[in-house]
């Protein structure tokens, strides 16, 4: 299968992508997750404010056959999120990268940019996964 | 393609007005609000008035859309859909039984079904304590889970994990999580079964309460290790759980306690006969080793020879799980079918579910994928690997129901891709297995020869395949 | 002999199958089985005939006494099951058939589940409604367990007048996911309110029989603690025939027995657990929900189970709740009730209810030594303090009613309090035939 790959995204090996800007950081889903799920019909948001730590569950990404988990890539207060999945959840599926990104966090502990993984290192666990 | 049916609304007709209740027959107070002030009472009740005939066509023809066990075969995997037998219709409509209050005094006859039915759950399984409280399969789990939190909370020890195979169906975790249990899974290796080196691996973990499996399990398969199963989880203090949805090929053959299960749940909507109803009602007993019967909920019945009586409360019962007694209506029907049937019939149950599942699998292995080449017990999983021009199983699926008959259950277990479990149950003629046998080998040469017919069907069925999406983006789920 | 298993082989089509399956005899069906294993055989009688069957389940059942007419409520109520109920749920197509997972060959039953949704939004006028659970005091529980997923918060304070046997139930539920509960007096609840709580539950009308004024009540406390839900739960909910509906008063989660609605009580089960809830509470909302949609490649609408990724079968551990079967049959019963009686009829069966609960209590006050203990207005039962109340009760067996309920069975310290309940079913000899009852456990005789 030929899943998308952005090369200047950071990643997770629960397939999530981080843009990195400074103090903040963007985050979606993978063309791999969305492919996964399948039609997505509702996305769980946070609220703005929260505070959630590293690998915490800040939210839920329903399709119609499964749940996913939206974790935390990083620990942070969110900032935004993307008004336009609410009422059109279908963009994650169509523009995973990009219409379809899900909330931009304030990066609490700079370190932990170090436990992301690269798009090489993410191509690999999608490879393992669908071995 | 007949036009659809309308909502039952759209049969709202102002002046009728049905008369049904007795004729009021007192003095009526004219003063309502001095009774029941204005406050405390609606303006309005939207409900529609509708003529009696209107509803009766209403819901004729809605039956007529519906297919049931009485319609044709209905193998659907792990529900045991076999035949209800009618007469136990009409023994819990009896009026001393279907009149009874829960409350009411004067019920030994109530309590005599109660109590027998779970003698007979007993010898059937081998355990020493039930009770018949729960509503469903589910709430059976509930329960005997409840009952293992219960017992390591009394006996002062922490455990907070249960194990489950990765095959199990989807109520087992969902019923450890509301225990308050977290999950570890184990992956069946290639014969289905549980590795035994895992689960010794697992059961090192001194927070791990125990194991939750149903055996045969979902992939139809006996696990052989069963014995050795449950001595490496009692050996580490562990509990085993029996999830009984799978309990019909070993009626009378063989008996979860003797496995060596601790709490057995049983499902008598699936195993003893009594009807699915569309989803419910159902009935979950739980039973337990004689260790156990403290644990389970009040009020539990005993016998002093001349009265059934509850026994005098336990202080270290789960408390209740449902008010009154438990779904009392299919338990008549569950111990009617255990009288009828007796020692010999339930055996020839456990060999004829099992015969007609081998005989279904024996001629679709030949065309279709067989992840496991085994005899089966009461199901079978086939998948759609290699299946000619990317036709997938619900293709096959929807093709079936163009044949007029209904489908395996498809996509569980998980483990399988593309699974799809059959289970014809015991009350399936040969010709009945013949003939949808013959369907599923002609589905598979239109796979090959005519592949677009499945991939849009159904096209014999009153809707062609609908929009799951939409509906779950923008539920509407009233009128 | 043929026996009654409804297994439709003879020997010869056994060994017939078994020869196309390669096997030489049924034990090698069980060959993966140890052979320690396998039971010799049960130790149950033989199977009988089913006139037989009949028989003795008839002379069981004949143990137990049923009577004329019923004084006794307390969860289960008697009022009149038009005939065309049972006509409807006794159509196989119906009964004999599953949760319609293939909704194509199963739009029959999902339309009458999607309708029952319907009627049950119009009768309480929330906004969403699924398709049951097991019964009141399990769907109680599960809009608990609703509340704490909504809020995050991991306490219930609970009000006193719900179903003692719904308080053990809710207990238990929440024992087992450590969600701390607390059971207060209507009075303390502005006291004791704090924003730890993810809900309050009240019964109304309540156990004993009180109407609360849920509008002033609910308005207190969301002006203190909007993030506060409020759960109603009710036992006998053709009251709403005539009461302020939930969806009125800002109800966040409504639960109810259904029982009342066109089912047999059935020595207490099946019954139908009603849940219905706000729509921003859509996603969190356990158990099955039938919604509406198009076909995929066509113009027709259908019905289709939706928004599963809720339940066990996909999300597994994750589950807003591990409800599986429910009481569809149940629910379809409840459907067909609604409609025959329709809104003139429910109005006027709510109506009677109280009207006979109020001429019973008048009259009742003329006994002396009785007295009415509510204050609050009720709808068709009530708290009846007795001079007598087990000479009451042997009265009332004698004349073949069934008594009240004996309050001290949930509240020992409650001596000679009844629970009356009077429907439309009692009719005004049974009800005078009663109060004969009373008069006579009130002289000295004894």
């Amino acid at each position: 299968m030929d899943y998308k790959f952005p090369k200047e995204l950071k990643y997770t090996e629960t397939h999530e992508w981080v843009l990195l800007e400074d103090e903040v950081a963007t985050v979606g889903i993978t063309d791999y997750a969305q492919h996964q799920l399948g039609d997505i019909v509702y996305v769980e948001m946070p609220e703005i404010g929260m505070i959630f730590e590293r690998e915490s569950i800040a939210g839920e990404i329903e399709s119609v056959k499964a749940v996913g988990e939206i974790i935390m890539p990083l620990s942070g207060e969110i900032m935004k999120t993307n008004s336009k999945i609410i009422d059109n959840p279908e963009l994650v599926n169509s523009s995973p990268f990009e219409e379809g990104w899900i909330m931009k966090i304030k990066i609490s502990h700079k370190d932990e940019i170090e436990n992301l993984i690269s798009v090489e290192e993410y191509i690999k666990v999608v490879e393992s996964e669908e071995a | 393609m007949k036009p659809q049916t309308p909502l039952i609304f759209t049969k709202q007709n102002n002046l009728a007005s049905n008369n049904y209740i007795p004729q009021l027959d007192i003095e009526e107070t004219d003063d309502i609000d001095a009774i029941l002030p204005r406050k405390y009472r609606r303006d309005d009740l939207d409900l529609p008035n509708i003529p009696e005939v209107d509803i009766v066509r209403h819901y004729v023809e809605l039956s007529k859309i519906n297919y049931g066990v009485d319609t044709g075969i209905y193998p659907l995997g792990s529900c045991t859909m076999k035949y209800n037998p009618k007469v136990n219709e009409l023994i819990s409509r009896l009026p001393h039984y279907s009149q009874l209050h829960p409350l009411q005094e004067n019920n030994q006859g109530a309590l005599k079904i109660i109590f027998e039915l779970s003698k007979c759950l007993s010898e059937i399984t081998g355990m020493e304590g039930f009770t018949l409280q729960p509503a469903a399969g589910a709430h059976g789990e509930l329960t005997g889970l409840l009952i293992m939190k219960k017992y390591f909370e009394y006996n002062k020890i922490v455990k907070k994990k249960i194990i489950v195979p990765d095959s199990a169906h989807g109520t087992n975790p969902a019923s450890a999580k509301m225990a308050g249990f977290s999950i570890i899974e184990l992956s069946s290796n290639e014969s289905g079964e549980v590795p035994l080196d895992q689960l010794e691996f697992a059961m090192k973990d001194k927070d791990v309460a125990g194991i939750m499996l149903t055996n045969p399990n979902t992939l139809g398969v006996f696990d052989r290790n069963i014995k050795e199963i449950t001595k490496i989880v009692h050996n580490n203090g562990g509990l085993c759980y029996y999830d009984g949805a799978n309990l019909n090929p070993m009626l009378g053959i063989c008996r979860p306690k003797d496995m060596g299960f601790d709490i057995v749940h049983l499902n008598l909507h699936k195993t003893f006969a009594t009807p699915h109803g569309g989803g419910g009602p159902g009935s979950g007993p739980v039973g337990v080793v004689e260790k156990l019967i403290p644990y389970l909920p009040e009020p539990y019945l005993i016998t002093d020879d001349k009265k059934i009586v509850c026994r005098e409360k336990s202080k270290i019962s789960i408390g209740r799980v449902k008010a009154f007694w438990g779904n009392f209506g299919v338990l008549v029907k569950a111990y009617a079918y255990i009288l009828s049937l007796g020692a010999e019939g339930l055996k020839k149950v456990g060999q004829c579910a099992v015969l007609n599942a081998n005989y279904l699998r024996i001629r679709l292995q030949e065309k279709y994928h067989l992840p496991y080449n085994r005899i089966c017990q009461h199901e079978f999983i086939l998948s759609d690997k290699n299946l000619p021009n990317g036709i997938t199983t619900e293709d096959i699926a929807k093709r079936i129901l163009d044949y007029g008959v209904y489908t395996p259950t498809i996509y569980f277990p998980l483990i399988v891709n593309g699974a799809m479990m059959f289970e014809p149950t015991e009350t399936e003629s040969k010709d009945s297995l013949d003939a949808y046998t013959d369907i599923l080998l002609k589905i598979y040469e239109e796979a090959a020869k005519n592949p677009e017919l499945l991939k849009n069907a159904p096209h014999n069925t009153p809707v062609g395949r609908l929009d799951a999406v939409t509906a779950a983006r923008n539920p509407i789920l009233h009128d | 002999m043929v026996k009654l298993d409804f297994i439709p082989h003879d020997q010869k089509t056994i060994q017939q199958m078994l020869d196309v399956i390669g096997l030489k005899s049924i034990q090698d069906l069980f060959h993966d089985i140890p052979k320690d294993l396998i039971l010799e055989k049960l130790d149950l009688g033989a199977g009988i005939s089913e006139s037989d069957l009949f028989n003795e389940l008839n002379e069981i059942s004949k143990k137990n006494k049923i009577y004329n007419s019923s004084f006794l409520g307390a969860g289960c109520y008697y009022h009149y099951i038009p005939s065309l109920v049972d006509f409807i749920i006794s159509r196989s197509e119906f009964y004999t058939s599953y949760t319609p997972y293939q909704a194509e060959a199963s739009q029959g039953f999902l339309q009458a589940i999607y309708e029952y949704q319907t009627i049950i939004t119009k009768l309480t006028k929330m906004d969403v409604a699924n398709a049951s659970m097991y019964d009141g005091s399990t769907a109680l529980a599960e809009a608990a367990l609703m509340a704490t997923r909504i809020t995050r918060k991991n306490k219930i304070l609970m009000i006193e007048g719900i179903h003692p046997e719904y308080v053990e139930v809710v207990k238990t539920y929440c024992w087992g996911q450590n969600i701390n509960y607390e059971i207060i007096e209507l009075e303390s609840l502005d006291s004791k309110l704090d924003e730890e709580y993810a809900a309050i539950i009240i019964q109304s009308p309540n156990f004993f029989g009180d109407i609360e004024d849920l509008k002033v009540i609910v308005n207190a406390v969301k002006n203190k603690y909007p993030k506060c839900l409020v759960i109603q739960v009710m036992t006998d909910p053709t009251c709403l025939g005539i009461l302020s509906p939930p969806g009125e008063l800002d109800i966040d989660i409504f639960v109810a027995e259904g029982q009342p609605f066109g089912i047999s009580p059935s020595f207490g089960g099946p019954g139908l657990g009603i849940l219905a809830t706000k729509k921003e509470y859509l996603r969190k909302i356990p158990g099955r929900l039938v919604g509406k949609t198009k076909e995929l490649n066509g113009e027709k609408e259908g019905f289709i189970l939706t928004l599963q990724a809720r339940e066990q079968h996909i999300r597994r551990e994750k589950a807003s709740s591990n409800i599986c079967t429910n009481q569809a049959l149940c629910s379809l019963a409840a459907l067909i009730y609604l409609l025959c009686m329709g809104r003139t009829g429910l109005k006027d069966l709510a109506y009677q209810n109280i009207q006979k609960a109020n001429y019973t209590k008048k009259k009742l006050l003329n006994i002396p030594g009785y007295k009415i203990l509510n204050n609050k207005p009720t709808y068709n039962e009530f708290l009846l303090s007795c001079p007598d109340l087990d000479s009451l009760i042997k009265n009332c067996e004698e004349l073949n009613l069934l008594p009240p309920l004996k309050i001290s069975k949930y509240f020992t310290h409650m001596i000679n309090v009844a629970l009356v309940c009077i429907t439309e079913m009692n009719s005004r000899k049974s009800i005078d035939l009663f109060l004969q009852a009373a008069k006579n456990s009130t002289s000295e005789e004894k």
